[in-house]
């Protein structure tokens, strides 16, 4: 009977670890700049979602590309969605995977990790590892990373005429906190 | 009992088990974006590509604290041969500074060489072509044109100034269909101050139909048709006819068409056009249209 017990403590346990080993967020921010030698864009979304389950170490990131506010003109940010990222035919961006490092998430503090995924941008699949930080505040997790998208790699091409407008290497820093589900 | 324990147990286990497979975090998280979508209201964006479709108002608007300066030509007919350079020897022009004031209005204000006009509009978008939580299958704009000409009067007749207006009432319905295809009526309504014969009406309506058809991702392909309502016409007037292409290159749209009306003007276009394309009375043009921002950018 105890040993019954046991096993019937640990299933309501594993049961209690499972639903609350997804961590979501819907309201990430990402940003986005292209530094050319002519021309500086910088365009903002907070509308990035995120779920990481602790479970099992992997991760998912969405986000919509009509949400990103910014750009230097209303036309510029009309030919973001029109010429380059075709919203319309491609209206996410994703990034999902496995983190490479086990993490106790029992402990709280910062780390550093590798999230090992495919980043999926403008309908084009680049398998990618991203350097991000971590921190565990016991409630929720934090967080942060910068990292780089060539154009090129996404299949964007960049017309002659803006060439010394628009960088080809864009950085992105992203940052979001996922609180339990 | 004690079965009946280990049943629930091992039940719930395999529950945990199941669970834990069954989660797949991007279909997670893409149903809750599905879920979101249809909270919101998308708003159609780029219609057409400028304000004009060729020679006429497109739905489109100019953002708040945009100006779009237009520097509009259209050449001599193509069928003056060699002589004329095929209509490039005689060039008339229009410029126009078209300003936006909010999200749903904007005027604007022009020059044309030809017959010395000056033009201005008002333009109200009524309806914003919409799909997820407002759904509205069309847009619909108002525009109330005013033109002025000051070419010399030769008329004996008494002079008065109100003798030289024009006005254009317009409704502009359109719907963009796919990414690619927009399609827009334009109910026309012309007043014309003074006419120059007695038998000549003052009131002339006209229905225009123009659409757009995206080819590459910076370049569409433009036709426009003003379709002359019989007994409210000029005698002598066909209907006005262009097509071209639009070209975008960052801040800049040209717009390179061939149109068988010489004037820019909603009147001089739509109600006084005469060329034929049957006979070659063909005029080439362009439009550019350049934007500028006239509020400051935010420092960051």
């Amino acid at each position: 009977m105890k040993v019954l017990l046991l096993i019937f403590m640990s299933c309501c346990l594993s049961a209690a670890v499972v639903q609350h080993g997804i961590y979501t967020s819907n309201n990430g921010t990402v940003n986005f700049r292209s530094e050319a030698p002519f021309e500086l864009i910088n365009a903002t979304s907070k509308e990035m979602k995120g779920a990481v389950d602790i479970s099992k170490n992997n991760f998912a990131f969405r986000i919509r590309i009509r949400s990103f506010e910014g750009f230097n003109s209303p036309l510029q940010r009309e030919h973001f969605n029109e010429n380059y990222m075709e919203s319309e035919k491609y209206p996410e961006a994703t990034f999902s995977g496995k983190i490479i490092e086990t993490i106790n998430y029992e402990q709280k503090g910062k780390y550093t990790i590798r999230a090992k995924g495919i980043l999926t941008i403008h309908g084009v699949e680049q398998e990618r590892i991203i350097k991000s930080e971590m921190e565990l505040t016991g409630k929720s997790i934090l967080i942060s990373s910068s990292f780089t998208v060539l154009l090129s790699d996404h299949q964007i091409p960049i017309p002659r005429v803006v060439k010394e407008k628009l960088a080809n290497e864009i950085k992105v820093d992203i940052k979001t906190e996922l609180l339990p589900k | 009992m004690l079965h009946k324990t280990c049943f629930t147990a091992l039940l719930m286990l395999a529950a945990t088990l199941l669970h834990a497979q069954e989660i797949d975090l991007n279909k997670m998280l893409e149903e809750e974006q599905k879920k979101e979508d249809q909270k919101k209201t998308n708003y159609t964006e780029a219609t057409f590509k400028t304000t004009r479709i060729i020679n006429g108002h497109s739905i489109e608007n100019i953002a708040p604290g945009i100006m779009d300066f237009k520097i509009s030509h259209r050449f001599g007919t193509v069928n003056g041969g060699v002589y004329d350079l095929f209509g490039l020897d005689n060039a008339s022009m229009r410029m126009g500074f078209d300003f936006g004031i909010t999200p749903r209005f904007m005027v604007g204000v022009g020059r044309s060489t030809f017959q010395k006009q000056f033009d201005g509009f008002l333009k109200y978008k009524i309806l914003r072509q919409s799909s997820g939580y407002k759904t509205m299958p069309i847009s619909m704009a108002f525009i109330t044109s005013a033109m002025v000409t000051t070419l010399k009067i030769t008329d004996p007749s008494p002079y008065y100034f109100s003798n030289r207006l024009q006005f254009a009432h317009q409704l502009l319905i359109a719907r963009k269909f796919s990414e690619g295809t927009s399609i827009q009526i334009t109910p026309t309504l012309i007043h014309y101050n003074y006419v120059p014969l007695a038998t000549d009406p003052n009131d002339l309506l006209a229905i225009g139909i123009g659409g757009r058809q995206k080819i590459w991702p910076r370049v569409s392909v433009n036709a426009e048709y003003y379709y002359l309502v019989p007994g409210y016409s000029f005698a002598g007037t066909t209907n006005s006819f262009s097509m071209g292409v639009d070209l975008e290159t960052g801040g800049h749209v040209f717009q390179l068409h061939f149109t068988n009306s010489r004037g820019m003007t909603e009147r001089t276009f739509i109600t006084e056009t005469t060329g034929k394309w049957s006979k070659g009375d063909i005029f080439f043009g362009f439009n550019i249209s350049r934007v500028f921002s006239l509020k400051k950018k935010p420092k960051k």
